[in-house]
């Protein structure tokens, strides 16, 4: 088993030798006075080609065509030579005109999200682990309903004491439109605790009004806001990851869609 | 609390459910007349479980016809057969899979692989009629209450393939019963033949009887012993006459309860001190070192004294041995020395069966066939060494060096990166079983669910996992068929319909022969086998005939094993999050873990 350190130093080196040999090649076209571009261009689409492949092969699981695991090396070093040729071929940031801009305008957008796949795809999993709990996305909804009842069944488990409209009262304006709510947009964005942190000061401020009992039941309350809080969290960094691969995906088909039409463009005109 | 007020109950006793609530004391009486059991004396026996007893409760009477397979080799089991009535034969020879209802599992093309992708049935556990009753040369009986299953041509198939025939009196199947081994033959009734099955509870017992339980010993010791010795690298130089002398002077002993996996559900429930009390202990730290110990078969907890409790430093199984570095340094060390005592203790977890040979035959005939390198240093054996010792440089089972060729001698190297606490955590959960166990970093899992889906592909849309399970630190250890080294599930299985694949060591259904009876899904410790009911590619429920009711199938991982990949999860995981390891040793999980630190 190679060491993932060691792994990565290899495939660095391969990506530099490689864009190093692709500078060389354009170099010695450019020197001759031949057409540069026709081999940036080439290169640059059949890397484009290979960058989506990946799409295939986590289709075909069934094959032993290596792990799934091995084409994300390829891909991500495959990316970061994309890059290099794409300044070989497009020797200013964006390119001149309307197609073509906004070709190259994607091609960054696709290499930006790429790059920020590799940050969070790196990140999220610690951030996931580090909060309590383990849900599968798919049932994030129905644990969410598990909690908004288990917060009704402490409520209604309550006796009518003089105590218990005091936290009857709180769950009907707060607790409950929190339980039964969605994740904000801003949470989704930038998970916090804000929400959690006031639920739970509001809760420890009615103490004092409240029995022995319906203490007790406050406490249960406040745990359910926790597991609520980090169920949210849980979403958040899972439809954060789940919605990078879409997008960088429908926006990589585009690329290749957009980057044919371009050569058969450049063809033409050739 | 006032006793008055305690709740008066009987006392649960051993033989509260016999193992054939139909046998009667006619039987019993009947059985007292036969071979060996008319030879057998009472006062053997003590009062509380007398002979009678084990007939009555731990004995089973069979009516097997012509044809019916009763002992598969490969199959794990924990009952031998003796044979009262008629004879059966044991084929010497492997008989082919397909006439004990098996398949020879082949990996499937790439196009039937990838077909897989739009044949995939609209509904749930899909099955073409052909994998709902058996096809092949074997068949689906019943007899009395049990059903059995049968070779269709019993004649044609042993007719160009060696074997003997066993008559009355005669027993089989006991190695496998009381060591935890699979079957080394196939046995089938040659005719209408009674046998008498008697569950390994009731074999130990009935070893009280002198004559009985050297019959046991001298059997084990001729076909067995010297063959596991042979196979203990640090023996591989002995010559043969010297091993035979070793086998003659070594002691098998065996420790804890086989049904460990009922006893797990209880034992896990304890406080965790608790439940290492619970082991049986095989040797105690700080007594002196009287023999070296090989465990056969079984997992064993190696632990030191640490606090006010045990702390575990490492598990041993198959193959591996106890007490080496002390005993061969009390043997080798000059006379003005003190001797060491044992550094750690060893303890049982679940079952184990050992082999002791004691000190005064290793000091003669084993230390001088031991290399110099592979002594223990002495320094890593006194009690005041600075490093501990770890138990995990002890050599595992591999075959005997050939004539002329030199190995060097197998040692996992001591982990790494596998904390103590994974240690205990791993012993705790019984995970060191798993051979193939789906190891989850959930430092590198972004939760895709890649590895469910690809699951589900290559199973018509079934997932035969769960991306959840016990957790420790970042590692999740998934719900997936572990592939188990004592593969409880197999026993009791009463078409052999859930078998080992000899060579990959994979556990599968074969869902012809499978009549739902859930007996591998009650034994798995890990509920790691579902019981499903499964429908018609229509998607029609399929229901018995005779009782309306839906028929069930065990479904569980195979490994993709007729996969051209393999593992399919391990192989969609673009993380490398997720391994398919070998738990029974540390190593693999320690390289895993250490090539992403």
């Amino acid at each position: 088993m190679i060491h993932f350190r060691t792994r990565r130093t290899i495939g660095l080196w391969i990506a530099s030798l490689v864009g190093a040999l692709a500078f060389a090649i354009d170099y010695w076209f450019r020197s001759r006075l031949g057409n540069a571009a026709i081999f940036s261009g080439a290169t640059l689409f059949a890397t484009l080609l290979l960058l989506v492949a990946i799409g295939l092969r986590k289709r075909l699981v069934m094959l032993p065509l290596w792990s799934v695991s091995s084409w994300v090396q390829i891909h991500i070093y495959s990316g970061l030579f994309s890059l290099v040729v794409y300044g070989l071929h497009v020797p200013r940031v964006i390119a001149n005109g309307m197609f073509e801009g906004g070709l190259s305008l994607l091609f960054l957008t696709v290499s930006c999200s790429g790059l920020y796949g590799l940050f969070v795809s790196r990140t999220a999993p610690r951030k996931m682990t580090s909060v309590p709990g383990d849900y599968r996305f798919d049932r994030i909804p129905w644990h969410r309903q598990r909690l908004a009842e288990s917060a009704s069944d402490i409520l209604s488990s309550l006796d009518a004491s003089l105590a218990s409209p005091v936290l009857a009262t709180y769950y009907r304006d707060n607790l409950q439109p929190y339980f039964a709510s969605r994740v904000p947009l801003a949470f989704l964005a930038v998970p916090n605790g804000i929400r959690r942190r006031r639920m739970l000061s509001r809760l420890a401020e009615l103490n004092r009004y409240l029995s022995e009992e319906c203490r007790a039941a406050a406490g249960q309350l406040a745990a359910l806001v926790r597991t609520r809080d980090e169920l949210d969290f849980h979403f958040a960094i899972q439809l954060r990851l789940r919605l990078w691969v879409a997008v960088h995906a429908i926006l990589s088909m585009i690329l290749v869609i957009w980057s044919l039409l371009h050569v058969l463009l450049v063809y033409h005109f050739l | 609390m006032d006793k008055s007020q305690a709740v008066l109950l009987r006392r649960p006793q051993r033989w509260d459910q016999p193992f054939d609530p139909t046998i009667t004391d006619a039987d019993v009486s009947w059985l007292r007349t036969r071979t060996p059991f008319a030879a057998m004396r009472d006062d053997a026996f003590p009062n509380s479980t007398p002979l009678s007893g084990i007939l009555r409760n731990d004995c089973k009477i069979r009516r097997c016809q012509r044809g019916e397979v009763v002992v598969r080799e490969g199959d794990y089991g924990n009952s031998a057969f003796l044979v009262l009535s008629g004879s059966v034969r044991v084929s010497l020879d492997k008989l082919p899979p397909e006439s004990l209802g098996r398949d020879e599992s082949r990996t499937k093309s790439w196009f039937d692989a990838m077909a897989q992708i739009w044949r995939r049935p609209r509904v749930a556990e899909v099955r073409p009629s052909t994998s709902v009753v058996t096809q092949g040369d074997s068949r689906i009986g019943a007899i009395d209450d049990r059903q059995a299953i049968f070779l269709q041509d019993f004649a044609g198939v042993f007719a160009e393939r060696k074997s003997i025939a066993l008559g009355p009196g005669e027993l089989f199947g006991e190695i496998a019963a009381m060591y935890r081994t699979p079957q080394t033959a196939t046995v089938v009734a040659e005719d209408e033949a009674t046998l008498v099955e008697v569950r390994w509870q009731g074999l130990r017992l009935m070893r009280r009887d002198k004559n009985f339980a050297a019959q046991l010993e001298r059997h084990y010791r001729q076909q067995w012993l010297t063959i596991h010795l042979r196979e203990t690298p640090l023996l591989r130089f002995l010559p043969e006459s010297v091993l035979q002398q070793v086998a003659d002077a070594t002691l098998l002993r065996s420790f804890g309860r086989m049904e460990w996996n009922t006893d797990f559900e209880k034992i896990r429930k304890l406080p965790v001190q608790d439940q290492i009390e619970q082991e049986p202990l095989i040797a105690i730290e700080g007594q002196l070192p009287t023999d070296l110990i090989l465990i056969r078969s079984g997992f064993a907890r190696v632990s030191q004294i640490y606090g006010a409790g045990h702390q575990t430093t490492a598990y041993l199984g198959k193959g591996h041995m106890f007490g080496f570095p002390e005993l061969a340094h009390n043997i080798t060390r000059p006379a003005t020395a003190p001797p060491v005592q044992l550094q750690q203790s060893l303890r049982a977890v679940g079952f184990v069966d050992t082999l002791h040979i004691p000190i005064e035959v290793f000091a003669e005939t084993v230390l001088p066939y031991i290399r110099q390198e592979e002594l223990p240093l002495p320094e890593k054996v006194l009690p005041n060494s600075t490093e501990p010792y770890h138990a995990h440089k002890e050599r595992r089972v591999v075959p005997r060096e050939k004539p002329g060729e030199h190995r060097a001698p197998v040692a996992d190297a001591p982990p790494t990166f596998v904390s103590t606490g994974l240690i205990e955590f791993l012993v705790q959960e019984r995970l060191n079983n798993g051979r193939q166990t789906m190891v989850i970093d959930l430092d590198r899992c972004t939760r895709c669910d890649d590895c469910v889906r690809a699951c589900a592909t290559t199973h018509d849309g079934n997932a035969r996992m769960t991306r959840t399970g016990l957790q420790h630190d970042h590692l999740m250890f998934a719900q997936a068929c572990m592939h188990c080294t004592d593969p409880v599930c197999m026993i009791g299985c009463p078409t052999g319909a859930i078998s080992r694949n000899e060579l990959s060591g994979t556990i599968s259904v074969t869902e012809p022969i499978c009549i739902g009876c859930g007996t591998c899904a009650s034994s798995c410790p890990y509920s790691n086998i579902s019981m499903v009911e499964i429908r018609s590619p229509a998607g029609r429920i399929y229901q018995d005939k005779s009782t309306g009711l839906p028929i069930l199938k065990a479904t569980k991982c195979d490994l993709c094993q007729t996969q051209p990949s393999g593992p399919a999860c391990q192989n969609a995981c673009p993380h490398d999050a997720l391994a398919r390891l070998d738990l029974s040793m540390v190593g693999p999980l320690d390289q895993w873990l250490g090539r992403r630190r």
